[in-house]
């Protein structure tokens, strides 16, 4: 009865003290905001398969050339950037082959990525970006 | 004399019921948790190329920039081409996380191609980072 009547008594007048509880979740939010970068990126993925493995018969890649000039060349003829959609269009009409880019030294990433970007706009779903010492055919 | 009485004993009794702040902290919080993503930014300024094709890329990515004057930078500080493939192999053990590289549209594509084929040999899937035309 005496116990009881103890309990009862602690149930009414005790309340939990929250402040070292908002204090804590105060510390964590402003861990949490001082951590956090929002980064968010939008991009391209020109992925490849590996072309070491002997089993898979590969198409023959479309190559392309940048030069350190500016000039994109598909073979001996060059071509505009303008030109990159056309060409990939038509080689990759029945079945969609591989892209090749071989960007000389100097040349700039800007208009290597916008040919990659022209390329997989014509459908190419690999291609290859690869660093050549200079072009091949001048 | 009675209204008086009254104000005074509702000064005693009442406190500032703080159960709505703790509520909204409490959201802010997990809001803050669930969004937070600790990616190291390389703190680099590069203008992206502008493409038609771009698609949205993973949040959680190895993030590299190649910068106009054609270095290399990693969670602020400059790095060298033959430091990535250790760097994104010691860091994909943990994570499987993609590459991303923020390039300059300015930069030399030669070397965007060696950053990117180092990415490759780690076994990442390498992305370029570019912006709305």
């Amino acid at each position: 009865m005496m116990k009881r009547r103890l309990t009862s008594l602690t149930a009414d007048s005790v309340e939990i003290n929250v402040s070292p509880l908002i204090d804590m979740v105060f510390i964590l939010l402003i861990f949490f905001i001082v951590a956090t970068s929002f980064v968010n990126e939008i991009g391209l993925t020109p992925k490849h398969r590996d072309t070491a493995d002997p089993s898979r018969k590969l198409e023959p890649p479309l190559t392309f050339q940048l030069t350190a000039e500016g000039r994109i060349l598909n073979g001996d003829n060059e071509i505009g950037l303008a030109g990159v959609t056309p060409v990939v269009r038509a080689a990759s009409a029945k079945k969609a082959k591989p892209v090749i880019l071989l960007v000389e030294k100097g040349s700039k990433a800007g208009l290597a990525t916008r040919v990659m970007d022209q390329a997989m706009l014509a459908g190419a779903k690999t291609v290859k970006l690869s660093a050549i010492k200079s072009a091949i055919n001048r | 004399m009675k209204l008086r009485r009254r104000l005074l004993k509702e000064k005693e009794t009442e406190s500032i019921n703080v159960s709505p702040l703790i509520d909204v902290v409490f959201i802010l919080l997990i809001f803050f948790i669930v969004s937070a993503s600790f990616v190291k930014v390389p703190g680099e300024k590069v203008v992206r190329p502008r493409t038609v094709t771009s698609e949205s890329l993973q949040k959680n990515a190895i993030l590299f920039a190649l910068t106009a004057g054609n270095s290399l930078h990693y969670a602020g500080e400059k790095i060298a081409i033959d430091q990535v493939r250790s760097l994104v192999e010691g860091l994909r053990r943990e994570v499987d996380a993609p590459v991303i590289i923020q390039v300059d549209q300015d930069a030399d594509a030669s070397r965007l191609a060696e950053v990117a084929r180092e990415g490759k040999k780690a076994g990442a899937t390498v992305s370029i980072a570019t912006r709305k035309p």
